[in-house]
């Protein structure tokens, strides 16, 4: 369906904000150089505040960058687009609209409700959650409402899915119920998928890429790649070695954190 | 631990009441019953009183009414026998009804105490007028007076209600519609906010009514000057709160929005609008209260037709009881129109995480 659309590249990006409240501006992203190729699974860690979402949100065309420039399938990105799906940590699900109209909001906003209506459906059993069709979004668990912004942002089937700590808020067991969920989804959808997770176990379970990055200015630090085979086993010695090769990376990315706050 | 075996207490750990043993989930009734606390009997019993209360009272009424001495040669009629009886035929189908469903029954135990009080105050009023004339005539009729009174002028008076209503929602509903519109728009877009505020800032705190004596000379017909007044008064309510109402939509509900392909309009009618309904109500029940009091003041000081207008009018001829009579006349209709106005709010804030109880 996506075929070999989803192919990201950021070049030299530098992302500066202006600060009201100290009359001064902040550089949030410097430099900043990736490649994401159609249909990889790749995840960004690094300390909070260190530009991560700002990163993802440049990608989804909410914030224009500085300097440099992202492209999605060679076009540089303007504005935001379908095509590139985003997921919020906080459920950010329209509280006035039942499970069912929220998932269907994409559809009916691209104009293609009328002709997959009984996509819907499929959607909502996907995410297991039938009985909840017509509840609205304040009285459903934490996890469920994850779940609904998963299948609301895939249902106009993006080429790129951008998740910012999409698992962030929710328990442990639901969490790695959702990270199965999250293959099984791009499993069967093939898309692009950029994750941005502070759980070091998160990155290394779900993705062929991991990202870590420094803080303030945010720079990509290194570059890891994993060819461990899906579905991987938490405790194989393979994943707890590359889990102790990141952490210490961190670590060291935490120190630079310190050199620049002096 | 000793080798105490442990007894659970019986109140602890109520058995299950049919519904759960029967592996069936309990309806929302019986859950409520499930999860509070078990009623003694004496309480039960108590609660039957209780919803049997307003049937007695309503019967004191009338025996006051027909029994006791009149002062003075007072003339009386049935009038206001039959309306008490009617009345208390309501309550007694709600009794009847309440025996039966459990529902009705709960809902008349919460209103008994005032429907005895409404009764009560029937009693009260017609003992300090018609029985013991504490309170005198003229200024004071009876309440049998004050229903021969609506009775005797209920063609007008359906008459005055319903040009009441056509100048209250003509007023209301332009308001409402203009106010949303500059609510609205300055709410998403800064540049119509530098214009509007002044206005909002300069019109908004006086009361729509001051303009009245300008309206009555400038507006070529009245009741367009009513309409427009009335409309001034439910602006500026429905102009504030839908503004603030936007202006406090978290950003990742537009920001969602345009990630799944939300144009420009989809953001204004299916994001901004819903999100800031729960605002919007506020003004639009606080904009029914500034019209209903513009409208008498309109109806009172210019225009000849409506219940305003009738209250004057009546006044002016010394007819009391059928100024009293369109006290509660338009007591009756305001309230109306402000439960229907609740209704539709229930309605569209169903989404809510309100208990409506
Ligand atoms: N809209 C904004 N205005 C000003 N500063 C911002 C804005 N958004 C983010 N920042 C700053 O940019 C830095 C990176 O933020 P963010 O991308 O949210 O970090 P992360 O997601 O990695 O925790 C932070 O120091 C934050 O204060
Ligand atoms: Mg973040």
């Amino acid at each position: 369906m996506s075929g070999q659309a989803g192919h990201i590249i950021v070049k030299n990006l530098t992302k500066i904000f202006a600060r009201s409240d100290l009359n001064a501006t902040l550089v949030a992203l410097e430099n900043l150089d990736m490649e994401i190729l159609p249909t990889e699974f790749i995840s960004i860690v690094g300390t909070s505040g260190c530009g991560k979402s700002t990163l993802l949100r440049i990608i989804a065309g909410l914030e224009t960058a500085t300097f440099g420039q992202v492209f999605c399938d060679g076009e540089a990105i303007r504005d935001t687009d379908p095509r590139r799906g985003l997921v919020f940590q906080e459920h950010s699900l329209f509280p006035w609209l039942s499970v069912r109209d929220n998932i269907a909001f994409g559809l009916r906003a691209t104009g293609k409700y009328r002709s997959s209506v009984e996509l819907v459906d499929r959607m909502i059993s996907i995410v297991g959650l039938q009985e909840f069709a017509n509840s609205y979004p304040h009285q459903l668990s934490g996890g469920m409402r994850q779940r609904v912004s998963l299948v609301r942002a895939l249902i106009v089937s993006p080429n790129v899915l951008l998740l910012d700590e999409p698992l962030g808020a929710l328990d442990s067991f639901t969490r790695m119920n959702m990270q199965d969920e999250l293959l099984r989804l791009w499993n069967e959808h093939r898309n692009t998928m950029i994750l941005i997770t502070h759980d070091v176990d998160e990155a290394i379970y779900l993705s062929q890429r991991i990202y870590i990055m420094s803080p303030r200015p945010g720079r990509i630090a290194c570059e890891i790649p994993l060819r461990i085979s899906y579905p991987r086993n938490r405790s194989s010695s393979e994943f707890v070695n590359v889990r102790n090769m990141i952490l210490r990376k961190l670590d060291f990315a935490k120190e630079e954190q310190e050199d620049y706050n002096l | 631990m000793s080798g105490k075996t442990v007894s659970i207490p019986a109140e602890a750990t109520p058995a299950p009441k049919g519904a759960l043993s029967q592996g069936r989930t309990p309806t929302p009734w019986e859950l409520r019953q499930l999860e509070s606390a078990p009623k003694s009997k004496s309480r039960a019993s108590a609660d039957r009183v209780i919803c049997g209360l307003p049937i007695v009272m309503a019967a004191l009424v009338i025996a006051q009414y027909k029994l006791a001495p009149n002062v003075g040669n007072a003339i009386t009629t049935d009038t206001y026998t039959y309306f008490i009886l009617f009345m208390a035929f309501l309550v007694s189908v709600k009794f009847i009804m309440s025996c039966f469903s459990k529902t009705s029954y709960e809902k008349l135990l919460a209103k008994a105490p005032l429907y005895t009080a409404g009764f009560l105050l029937f009693a009260l009023y017609d003992y300090a007028t018609l029985k013991s004339g504490i309170l005198p005539l003229p200024y004071f009729p009876w309440p049998d007076r004050i229903l021969n009174g609506i009775y005797e002028d209920r063609a007008l008076l359906l008459d005055c209600i319903k040009n009441s209503l056509i100048l209250l929602f003509s007023g209301y509903f332009a308001g409402v519609f203009a106010g949303l519109l500059t609510g609205l728009a300055s709410g998403l877009s800064s540049r119509v906010r530098y214009w509007v505020m002044p206005l909002i800032q300069i019109l908004g705190p006086i009361p729509s009514t001051t303009w009245l004596p300008i309206i009555l000379i400038v507006a070529s017909s009245l009741f367009g000057g009513s309409v427009f007044l009335i409309a001034l008064g439910v602006w500026y309510p429905v102009t504030m709160t839908s503004m603030l109402g936007v202006l406090n939509i978290p950003k990742a509900n537009f920001e969602a929005a345009r990630t799944l392909g939300a144009g420009k309009t989809r953001l204004v009618f299916k994001v901004a609008l819903p999100a800031t309904m729960p605002h919007i109500f506020q003004g639009l029940t606080q904009g029914m209260s500034v019209a209903c009091t513009a409208l008498m003041v309109a109806e009172m000081m210019g225009v000849e037709s409506g219940l305003g207008w009738y209250i004057n009018w009546q006044r002016g001829w010394a007819e009391f009881a059928k100024m009293y009579g369109a006290v509660i006349v338009i007591c009756v209709t305001f309230s109306i129109v402000n439960f229907l106005l609740s209704l539709v709010k229930r309605r569209v804030l169903r989404w809510q995480e309100v208990n409506w109880n």
